[in-house]
């Protein structure tokens, strides 16, 4: 496998990290490299945080996605996807939650752009907003095929208290689904 | 060697090692981005029969940590450079009475506040001289998450060898990044424990400061029945305080000493690429890591770029870079402050002409950056 750079934005408090420390964990648990940085700003809340995932089977030096190099990138606020969206590579993938992002015509053009209402799904289908992570995991994984489902959900399942393993689950089969869809659009 | 596979941050593999290495006391004050070195301590402190302390700020974090370590206990205390500025009185304190003491630093944008988020090595000049007076600082850098564990754990074998505070610096990357690290074995770790000395003569002839020239103190624990005097001015061999000139010279000329004569003990150098290297690249901390990934780019180019990374920053590994530098015509030294390291660069190969690659606006440094500035030099 080729390296495979990932970015997940949104604001500081909505638990876009958890996402990326489990797909690194679950990469080195397949034997290859996973490496997870955060960069957030010093508001508790609402400041634009990003997180880069970096997967490899060689051994991963810097732990940065270099702009201009990331595949796919997965946004539920707009000030993070107007910041980091340049680092996406032409023609890569975006995610974004219809409700809270707004792509221009511009971006469209540039970028494979999906809508899926992520927050929604995790608040009303699945009833637990915390599970939005997960189900930004499921996507992020239906879309790039990065990591052997059942490792992923597995190491999931090992980073989340037992007694909300079924809505995380849940959370992960939505997510997948809803992927899916927007690939076959 | 036996090892093991950790999925971690650096912070909190900084935490682990000093469990590893026998740390049974934390004193400090969480700061961003150290906070985690303390959240993790306050877990693992109270399942080995330790103490994890949230004290009313960093001085008084400082404080109970050198009170642990007069009391013989292994001590550490974690912050970045805000907290090392307040507590930069104590740690002189700790250099002149000589406690043993582990100082994580997790540095952050500075001076002062600075950017508290972001990435930084500004404090390097900082750990060299965080006091007034003459001392000798011993101050490691990691430079990969396993070595935020095996740095941590050699700090505090190096702080109960040399009877001082040794500093551990992270940065904000390489605290916070979260991936895989291959470790020694706990039983491994705890072999290489080398205790402090101590002195089990008679109670009476105890002089914990009466030692070679070249020698530590030797502080028994506090309360065990062997007496001395705790100051942080200049002392006798009992440590009471006199202003009797050869007892002053010799105690300040013994501190810059136990460490200077003994630097063979302390340095620890990383050198990848550097046999034929045509340009050294010069770097530590997690801006060595983009240098690694900028000399892959450069060598498929045919570019023939080497890394010399400093793992122990204080005492320089001043005869290695004067060699290297004898001998490699372009040097360039990549780092997230204006030249803090390269200032001792050019001390040490005695050139003036090194270059520099530098970055203070919270940002990491990137490979391509690196790429592009060996291509102008």
């Amino acid at each position: 496998m080729a390296r495979n750079l990932m970015r997940f934005t949104g604001v500081g408090g909505q638990g876009v990290l958890l996402a990326g420390e489990i797909f690194a964990a679950a990469k080195i648990k397949s034997g290859g490299e996973g490496l997870k940085t955060a960069t957030y700003t010093s508001q508790v809340r609402g400041g634009p945080t990003v997180v880069d995932i970096t997967l490899d089977d060689e051994e991963i030096f810097y732990p940065y996605a270099n702009d201009g190099e990331i595949d796919f990138m997965l946004s539920v606020a707009q000030v993070s996807y107007n910041s980091f969206k340049s680092g996406v590579t032409p023609g890569g993938t975006i995610v974004v939650d219809p409700n809270l992002v707004h792509p221009t015509d511009e971006d469209r053009k540039t970028w494979k752009i999906h809508e899926i209402p992520i927050i929604t799904i995790a608040k009303e289908e699945v009833g637990n907003v915390i599970t939005q992570s997960v189900v930004a995991l499921a996507i992020a994984n239906t879309m790039q095929n990065a990591i052997d489902r059942q490792v992923l959900v597995d190491t999931m399942l090992s980073k989340v208290p037992a007694k909300v393993h079924a809505a995380n689950l849940k959370a992960y089969e939505l997510g997948e689904k809803y992927a899916k869809e927007a690939l076959a659009k | 060697m036996a090892t093991r596979e950790v999925i971690s941050t650096g912070n909190e593999l900084s935490a682990l090692a000093a469990r590893d290495a026998g740390c049974r006391f934390f004193g400090g004050y969480p700061i961003t981005p150290s906070s985690e070195v303390m959240h993790e301590m306050s877990d693992l402190m109270p399942e080995v029969g330790g103490t994890c302390i949230q004290m009313e700020d960093e001085i008084a974090g400082v404080a109970a940590a050198i009170g642990a370590g007069m009391a013989g206990v292994r001590t550490m205390t974690a912050t970045s450079g805000p907290g090392i500025s307040l507590k930069a009185e104590n740690l002189g304190l700790a250099q002149m009475a000589e406690v043993p003491l582990v100082v994580v630093n997790v540095m952050r944008g500075g001076p002062s506040t600075g950017l508290p988020t972001r990435v930084s090595q500004g404090d390097v000049a900082q750990a060299k001289n965080p006091s007034h007076g003459d001392y000798k600082s011993i101050t490691l850098c990691a430079g990969s998450l396993a070595e935020c564990y095996t740095e941590t754990v050699r700090a505090f074998n190096l702080a109960d060898r040399f009877m001082q505070p040794v500093f551990v610096l992270l940065d904000e990357t390489i605290g916070h990044m979260h991936g895989k690290a291959m470790l020694p074995t706990e039983e491994e770790v705890a072999n290489g424990i080398v205790p402090r000395k101590s002195f089990d003569g008679a109670p009476e002839d105890y002089r914990p400061y009466a030692c070679e020239h070249d020698q530590p103190a030797v502080l028994n624990p506090m309360f065990k029945g062997y007496r001395y005097h705790f100051t942080g001015l200049h002392h006798d061999a009992k440590g009471f305080p006199t202003e009797e000139i050869e007892t002053c010279r010799k105690l300040i000329q013994r501190l810059e000493d136990k460490v200077e004569l003994h630097k063979d003990e302390i340095e620890l150098n990383e050198e990848f690429f550097v046999d034929d290297a045509e340009i050294l690249i010069i770097a530590y901390g997690s801006v060595s890591l983009a240098a690694k990934e900028a000399i892959r780019h450069l060598r498929a180019e045919g570019i023939k770029a080497g890394l010399f990374r400093p793992i122990t920053l204080w005492p320089s590994p001043q005869d290695r870079m004067r060699e290297l530098g004898a001998k490699i015509p372009k040097v360039l030294v990549v780092e997230l402050n204006i030249g803090q390291y390269r200032d001792e660069v050019q001390r040490s190969t005695g050139r003036l002409d090194i270059d520099g690659l530098f970055k203070v606006n919270g940002r990491p440094i990137s490979p391509y950056e690196i790429v592009n500035k060996v291509k102008e030099l």
